[in-house]
């Protein structure tokens, strides 16, 4: 199914008291500060890998958290498929959809296993345990992130690399036909990065989940997405394919610092070198 | 010989020996043997209930110019200036008033050296059994000057004690079950009268027999089951006036009936007192010893 | 290093490492089935053994022995009238306690929450002062004055707590809910100060008393009135648990997996200041029982809140039952108030639980 955003706006602030918005500009605000995203329209081809890239404060967390239903926009509206997040319950949408956030932090000392049953409750009634299918699929989803091993530890004695990998199994778990993931390597290092992206790679490839990924890392997006959605300050610099925007012209635009972007013969993919400060 | 009759020929007596000049009416300083001045007037502050009703009773009222937040007795009281109580001793109003004797409680230390800073004389009330009470009130006596008012106080009580004896003798002593605290409208938080201090001896001089008279406490709060293992003949409850309002006293003493196998209970043995007479311990004692007397052996005073 | 070799180095250590950690574990139903057995049998015995015991001796034989006429039966007053009820009220009392614990952590993300965190005791404790001081009489039915009056004070400060925490649209702050029960238990805590200064000393005294907790109802009448409630509350935690878990992953976590943050918190939260209120209403603020227990609980059978609640819930009715038999036979005839004694037992807890993370 499609996920789109059709002409979304939100703000943190939310609308003014005793009132809501009708439209972006209203006579005597200055309605550029008040909004994180301004009138957005992004589309999300079905099993495509897509990156929200920009600097930090363009909004693309915002926007993944617009798309997963965690915010409800303003102005207009999100949709999966032909139906809008606005008129569905958390856990149909959760059914669809789900989330990997940058760094996840139970208050309670989880092991691995119950961490990835947890994927399973949007598909549990209120009083209904885990089964065997659940059990089976939560398996499955430690198997594909190579954590089976792990099922059993406690997941805050994890390394970071291997919490982040329990968190996706979590999420594969729910059976999702978007996967959306915010900074997923933001706080790994470098190994641990390039094991995360050959992991969405390899899953968006043989599970064909649609992933959109909000990332600030120009090479992961470069390395990982086929298509890429630049934002900057609340708004869409340019949305397609990656070989097509991820350009030295828009990187200037987006960093304002000039660099060398060209296809690596040897990575196999785009990369993006920042040659000059602005 | 009701207590308002005496206090009445007390202070007849002494104004009788005033005007003999056998007692000036100025107290006494004791700290200094400096020649007592005629216009030299003693100032008294009482913060202790018991104490200013003593001071009133031996004939000291209308040197009185300073009372606790509690005290409530006798009515004159009501238009004296408050100056708090144990917790909230106002110390600079009591230093205002220039007083020459302050009665105050055994740990307001800080209170006792600040007034001997200011060259106060502080007398410090200490709680105890009936010899206490009359061991207070000679020492007060003392200390105002009044030594044989205070006397004849003291005399005058343990013959109402003594009358109560005599009324009371050879008579069974019954099991009593002496109250002094609980949650209003519930049995719970029960608090009792061990066997110590001047409740105890009061029940003891009316004539009853403290079923919790083996704590050697002046309080104690028993369990509902060790109250129904001790089965008393009679529970009597001696609570302050605004403990409850008179007309829930039915009320209350209903609480009881949940505890049917207290023999108490089941003879309707189970009395509310209420009033300060009962639980304070200064010069009305007497009067609520006769009144846990009439409770207990209603017979004897049916003269 | 290539990720398939460190995949495999990583796996290496994990097997290494296995042997110190847990077993593998049965599935959750079975896991389930088995603690509630246990921790069912556990409190069902100290339910029934409990009322045996005290500091008096009498004769079970007699104390059942119909054909005496109950007025006469002092041992089957002892039992019926004294014994069963505080049994009962410490069953209730404890379970309440225990499973708003439980919920109060799960809701605040923070395993050293307890039930009363977030000011409910305090605004009951000030609700039950300012009657016992200014000798206010007025019962409603099975209400009487202090549990009314202590339960209306819970109600007011859970309310502002409410109000303080919920920001507009969107899920409770945590924070802002720590923090506004903590501002509220100071401040009610200061307001009970205020009172009792004001109070002569026998109110003073009995505010005092009420403080310290007290299991020795004397009657079935207060448990009938606390019962409904506590039940109601227990009725939502049924509701919970698998909610509680996620929603320890934080807000934001647990909405991507379907739960619905905003209800889910509201029913925690008013689920557990019920239990509490009602808790504390029947037998004052009784301290250590919403945090022993289900530490303790976890520490027996993991932090899956669909078993911890349940167990911390029966465990807690056990440890109390079996607190408050010890504060009334240790020292007798003098009793021990009971929260004297859970905190004598929890304190030192504590320190080992720290200890033992450090």
């Amino acid at each position: 199914m499609t996920l789109s955003a059709d002409r979304v706006s939100y703000s943190y602030a939310g609308p003014p008291k005793g009132g809501h918005y009708d439209g972006l500009n209203r006579a005597g605000h200055d309605a550029s500060s008040e909004f994180a995203l301004r009138d957005v329209s992004v589309t999300i081809a079905p099993r495509s890998l897509t990156g929200l890239l920009g600097p930090n404060g363009c909004g693309k967390t915002t926007l993944l958290k617009l798309m997963s239903g965690v915010l409800k926009p303003e102005l207009g509206s999100v949709r999966l498929g032909q139906r809008e997040l606005r008129g569905l319950s958390a856990r149909a949408i959760a059914q669809q959809i789900a989330v990997v956030p940058q760094e996840t932090h139970p208050a309670f000392d989880f092991t691995v296993l119950e961490m990835v049953l947890m994927g399973r409750h949007p598909h549990l009634g209120a009083f209904q345990l885990e089964g065997p299918d659940d059990l089976a699929i939560a398996r499955e989803s430690l198997a594909a992130t190579g954590t089976a091993q792990l099922a059993h530890r406690s997941y805050t004695t994890l390394s970071g690399g291997e919490k982040q990998r329990v968190v996706i199994a979590s999420a594969l778990a729910q059976k999702p036909t978007v996967l959306l993931l915010d900074e997923p390597t933001a706080s790994l290092d470098l190994g641990y990065q390039l094991e995360i992206a050959s992991l969405l790679k390899e899953l968006n490839r043989e599970r064909r989940v649609t992933m959109v990924l909000a990332t600030h890392d120009l090479n992961l997006a470069a390395s990982l997405c086929d298509t890429l959605v630049l934002l900057r300050e609340g708004q869409v610099l340019m949305q397609g394919p990656t070989r097509e925007v991820l350009t030295s012209a828009t990187v200037k635009q987006l960093y304002g610092v000039i660099a060398d972007v060209s296809f690596h013969e040897r990575a196999g993919h785009i990369t993006v070198i920042p040659v000059q400060r602005p | 010989m009701a207590a308002g009759t005496k206090r009445l020929i007390a202070a007849a007596l002494v104004l009788v020996a005033c005007g003999a000049g056998l007692v000036s009416p100025a107290g006494a300083d004791l700290t200094r043997s400096a020649p007592r001045l005629q216009s030299e007037k003693a100032r008294i502050v009482s913060l202790v209930p018991a104490l200013t009703e003593m001071f009133y009773a031996i004939g000291a009222g209308p040197q009185v110019v300073g009372v606790g937040s509690f005290d409530q007795f006798p009515p004159e009281v009501a238009t004296l200036p408050r100056l708090g109580a144990l917790l909230d001793p106002d110390t600079e109003r009591i230093l205002t008033l220039r007083p020459t004797l302050v009665g105050i409680y055994g740990s307001q230390t800080d209170l006792q050296a600040q007034l001997a800073r200011a060259g106060i004389r502080a007398y410090v009330y200490r709680h105890g059994g009936i010899e206490t009470i009359y061991r207070t009130m000679r020492e007060l006596g003392t200390a105002t000057a009044r030594e044989p008012q205070a006397e004849r106080l003291v005399r005058d009580l343990q013959a109402r004690i003594a009358t109560i004896r005599t009324r009371v003798r050879n008579r069974t002593k019954p099991k009593v079950l002496l109250v002094i605290s609980r949650q209003p409208g519930t049995l719970r938080e029960i608090y009792v009268s061990g066997g110590v201090g001047f409740l105890h001896e009061m029940l003891e001089i009316a004539g009853g027999r403290n079923v919790f008279a083996d704590v050697a406490r002046e309080s104690a709060q028993p369990s509902q089951e060790t109250i129904l293992a001790r089965a008393p003949d009679i529970v009597v409850e001696v609570h302050a006036e605004g403990m409850f309002k008179t007309s829930s006293v039915q009320n209350e003493k209903a609480v009881w009936a949940p505890l049917s196998s207290l023999p108490a209970v089941r003879n309707n043995r189970v009395h509310v007192l209420l009033g300060q007479h009962l639980v304070v311990p200064g010069p009305r004692f007497a009067g609520g010893a006769e009144a846990l007397a009439r409770t207990i052996h209603p017979a004897a005073f049916n003269r | 290093m290539s990720p398939p070799s460190r995949l495999a180095a990583s796996a290496r250590q994990a097997l290494a490492v296995d042997a110190l950690e847990r077993p593998a574990r049965k599935p959750i139903r079975t896991r389930l089935a088995v603690t509630i057995a246990g921790f069912g049998a556990l409190a069902v015995a100290a339910i029934a053994l409990a009322p045996l015991v005290g500091s008096t001796h009498i004769s079970l034989s007699r104390a059942f022995d119909r054909s005496i006429p109950f007025a006469d039966n002092v041992d089957a007053q002892i039992f019926f009238v004294a014994r069963l009820p505080r049994v009962l009220s410490g069953a209730l009392v404890g379970a309440a306690l225990a499973a708003a614990g439980v919920v109060f952590q799960a809701l605040l993300r923070n395993p050293l929450a307890t039930p009363f965190t977030l000011g409910v005791s305090a605004g009951a404790s000030l609700g039950a002062m300012l009657v016992l001081i200014f000798g206010v009489s007025l019962s409603v039915g099975p209400f009487s004055t202090v549990p009314l009056a202590s339960f209306a004070g819970a109600a007011v400060a859970a309310g502002i707590v409410y109000r303080l925490a919920t920001p507009y649209r969107r899920a409770m702050s945590t924070a802002v809910l720590l923090l506004a029960g903590v501002t509220l238990n100071s401040f009610f805590s200061a307001l009970i100060m205020f009172a009792q200064y004001f109070a002569d000393f026998a109110q003073a005294y009995r505010a005092s008393r009420w403080l310290m907790g007290d299991l020795d109802v004397g009657s079935y009448q207060p448990i009938i009135a606390a019962v409904p409630l506590v039940a109601i509350a227990f009725a939502v935690f049924a509701m919970l648990p698998s909610a509680l878990n996620v929603l320890s992953l934080g807000p934001e976590a647990a909405a991507t997996r379907g739960v619905d943050v905003v209800r889910a918190q509201r029913l925690a939260f008013f689920s557990a200041s019920l239990a509490t209120s009602a808790a504390v209403s029947l037998a004052g603020p009784i301290g250590f029982i919403g945090i022993v227990v289900p530490h303790l609980v976890r520490l027996l059978v993991g932090v899956d809140h669909r078993i911890v609640l349940p167990a911390s819930a029966l465990f807690g009715a056990a440890f109390l039952v079996a607190c408050d038999l010890g504060a009334r036979t240790l020292l007798a005839p003098v009793e021990l108030p009971v929260g004297v004694l859970t905190a004598m037992i929890g304190g030192p807890f504590f320190l080992w639980l720290l200890v033992r993370k450090g």
